[in-house]
């Protein structure tokens, strides 16, 4: 965790996309990989780069089904991801509302 | 490549990513996760509340008049028939726009609405040919074929309205009215029947399309 207690492996722009996507897919579904390509605007090599470092962190699961060009490789949310990701918005919510309280100008993004 | 600023992508940037910019990303790919990967239900209600209300009706100012009844004109019958296959068409393109590319349990359910609503057609369709074959009259077996769309329709909206996750309040609702249209209309006579099914049952489901939204945000 960093100090603000935001999960750095979400914490970065595409990865929190990739799983932010992921999570509004209803439990138990999966996206192809060239889907999620689509909806998340990466390069395949970049896209590839991030989800193995979700991956690593056990926050998604892909699995590579058939062969050849009916090949087809999914991503999924796993629940540890759903947990992280819940966890990580929360903390977000709270750092927005104490930064509002400290400056009373500033208007929190709710979700 | 720098993966952690994603600065050859443009998009993946995270130099200086604070929470307010952080809750602005959430925000926006929620918004169009939902937006794309969302089956747009009110279109498919749209489309299938003009095929009954155009198909019944049709069938309805075919009838209308007649004294004893002995149903609707071929051409009436045709028409009704390529609305649908023209709604089911439209309403596959509807659902793979969004559906493309997602598999898992949403699909296996798709999947499952499918086949029951052709079971349940099918099972119903078998069902009047077996009263005709048993000498009912034309207008028992009339009564019987104008229920069968809705009343098929009607049990596996209410059915499938229910999963672990939620209830489905909007599903429930138009099936138990699919449902009571079905049942009621048939007290009308084959003649009548047409227009409350026109009117009650595509009204309904033109109705839903308007509120669904709504409804489900509540």
């Amino acid at each position: 965790m960093k100090d603000n207690g935001l999960d750095p492996v979400i914490h970065v722009p595409a990865r929190l996309r990739i799983m932010v996507t992921l999570a509004a897919l209803p439990d138990g579904d999966d996206v192809s990989f060239t889907r999620l390509q689509d909806l998340i605007e990466l390069t395949p090599g970049n896209l590839i780069t991030h989800l193995r470092k979700l991956q690593d962190a056990g926050y998604v699961r892909t699995e590579r089904n058939g062969s050849g060009v009916t090949a087809r490789t999914s991503v999924t949310l796993t629940s540890a991801g759903r947990v992280a990701l819940e966890y990580y918005t929360t903390v977000l919510r709270q750092l927005l509302d104490s930064a509002a309280q400290r400056w009373p100008g500033m208007r929190p993004n709710r979700l | 490549m720098n993966e952690e600023s994603g600065l050859d992508t443009g998009a993946g940037g995270t130099a200086g990513m604070d929470a307010r910019n952080a809750m602005v990303i959430v925000r926006d790919a929620q918004q169009r996760a939902q937006r794309e990967l969302r089956v747009r239900r009110p279109v498919l209600f749209l489309i299938w509340g003009l095929v009954v209300l155009v198909g019944y009706g049709a069938m309805w100012l075919s009838v209308r008049g007649q004294r004893p009844y002995h149903g609707p004109a071929w051409e009436t019958l045709l028409l009704a028939f390529l609305l649908f296959l023209a709604a089911a068409g439209a309403s596959a393109n509807v659902v793979d726009w969004a559906a493309s590319g997602v598999g898992g349990r949403s699909e296996w359910r798709r999947g499952i609405f499918v086949l029951s609503l052709a079971a349940g057609f099918a099972a119903l369709e078998i069902e009047k040919q077996a009263l005709w074959h048993a000498g009912a009259s034309r207008p028992v077996v009339a009564l019987f074929g104008q229920a069968i769309p809705l009343l098929a329709a009607g049990l596996v909206f209410v059915v499938s309205s229910a999963s672990p996750a939620r209830l489905d309040w909007p599903r429930l609702a138009l099936g138990l009215w699919l449902l009571a249209v079905a049942a009621s209309g048939a007290w009308t006579g084959p003649v009548a029947n047409l227009a409350v099914c026109a009117l009650a049952g595509g009204g309904g489901i033109l109705l839903m399309a308007a509120i669904e939204p709504r409804l489900r945000r509540a």
